[in-house]
């Protein structure tokens, strides 16, 4: 019979929490840039110029549909030698994750203003707004608000993706689970205290996400799904 | 800088060992992920509490940790309690298998609530059992609504095999690793590991938005 013993990984948790923290880093700056580049996408895919919505459509496209450890091995293994710079394991991972999630932020965007009525541009229209203006007053406020549980579902997901980076070695939890591990020759222990953790924090954000679209549908915004 | 694809190509036969483990784990996991996902929505579906809170508890423990953790936790974590070694592929296999049913549980359950409460009374005014209705009347219906859903999994299902490297398991992405560090050709080897993909998933990925349409137009 295995005798469980979790006080070495308690005398590491310093080593724990600075992954976590790691973590949250790396998915809080792959999440700001990747809603902002995911709204440029998005609005170029739905643009009527072939040059601007082909090329959204291809970035979209490809990010979507091959597997992000691949991208992630290609942008920290084969970017750094085709542009010439140093790539830290950091910065791979924000550069991949971004342009990963805006990808899929994008087709939240898209279906988001899709989904507004098409009464609400000819208004807008009608009292002499331009397209920019009908978009970011009318259209766009609205489309946020239901495109809001969606968001926080994707935002869950990248959170998830992002142990990804371990494989890069940078010191996110998992990478720091594998250290301490290695250190304490507990790996049963490390392993469940740290699946424990990522499901504390994912399963938290999982109620607030349930809770707001549970909100949003008693208030008459129909959600997306 | 020069582009040499003929360092890759040189090594092609070893792209086709990986993509043959590619695909044996994408098989495996899909049959048993979708499989256990079934068992785990009728779970989700009864109204009997012990089997309620099992499927329950599981398919929100798998659904809010990282794959990549589960995988991890088989592969290290699980053999201290076994009585014998775990190989790559079942660790692997294990981690996406089991994350896959928990999503599609999912799939199954809103599939199957989506039936129309008449066809359960037709069915069982027929004589049938609530396993027979669910067989011969509900599931067919129902697995046509799933289809666009299930289809989106199984492409999620074969991204995720990617993940079986980091515990060495021999596939597309741990060959071209192998490939790029013995012939320091990187950026050929990865950009053909990550067309290669697109090339497999893409069909796939147009056929679930056909199927999406389709679904759409006739409901």
């Amino acid at each position: 019979m295995y005798s469980w013993d979790f006080t070495p990984v308690v005398a590491n948790a310093d080593l724990l929490a600075v992954g976590l923290i790691n973590t949250l880093r790396v998915t809080g700056a792959a999440l700001v840039f990747g809603v902002a580049l995911g709204l440029v996408l998005a609005l170029s895919r739905l643009s009527r110029r072939r040059l601007a919505a082909w090329p959204a459509g291809f970035v979209i496209e490809v990010f979507r549909t091959t597997p992000p450890l691949v991208q992630l091995f290609w942008f920290f293994f084969a970017l750094p030698l085709v542009i010439g710079i140093e790539m830290t394991p950091y910065m791979a991972a924000v550069t991949t994750f971004s342009i990963q999630s805006a990808a899929f932020f994008a087709e939240v965007f898209r279906a988001g203003i899709e989904s507004v009525e098409r009464g609400q541009w000819d208004a807008a229209r009608a009292i002499g707004m331009n397209h920019a203006q009908a978009l970011r007053r009318v259209i766009l406020p609205q489309a946020v608000k239901r495109m809001i549980p969606a968001f926080m579902e994707r935002a869950i997901e990248l959170m998830k993706t992002t142990t990804l980076v371990a494989t890069i070695s940078y010191a996110d939890l998992l990478f720091a689970a594998n250290e301490v591990s290695q250190k304490t020759f507990r790996p049963l222990e490390t392993y469940t205290v740290v699946a424990l953790v990522y499901f504390a924090v994912i399963f938290l954000a999982s109620l607030l996400a349930r809770r707001v679209e549970f909100a949003m549908a008693r208030s008459g915004e129909g959600t997306l799904r | 800088m020069r582009w040499d694809f003929a360092s890759v190509l040189a090594h092609g036969d070893a792209l086709l060992v990986g993509a043959a483990g590619t695909l044996r784990i994408f098989a495996l996991s899909l049959v048993l992920g979708l499989g256990l996902g079934l068992v785990v929505g009728l779970g989700r579906h009864a109204r009997r509490r012990w089997l309620y809170l099992p499927a329950t508890a599981f398919v929100e423990f798998f659904r809010n940790t990282p794959v990549l953790v589960q995988i991890i936790w088989f592969y290290f974590a699980l053999p201290m309690l076994l009585p014998f070694a775990i190989s790559p592929l079942a660790a692997a296999t294990l981690g996406i298998a089991l994350n896959s049913a928990a999503f599609s549980a999912e799939i199954y359950r809103g599939g199957i609530q989506s039936i129309d409460r008449g066809q359960w009374d037709g069915a069982s005014a027929l004589g049938m059992s609530w396993a027979q209705a669910m067989r011969r009347i509900i599931l067919p219906q129902a697995i046509k609504r799933m289809l666009p859903a299930l289809t989106n999994r199984a492409i999620e299902i074969f991204k995720m095999s990617t993940l079986a490297s980091a515990i060495a398991y021999v596939e597309l992405l741990h060959q071209g690793k192998l490939i790029a560090s013995l012939y320091f050709n990187p950026i050929e080897t990865y950009t053909t590991v990550a067309v290669l993909f697109f090339v497999i998933l893409w069909p796939l990925v147009q056929m679930s938005y056909r199927l999406e349409r389709r679904l759409k137009r006739n409901e």
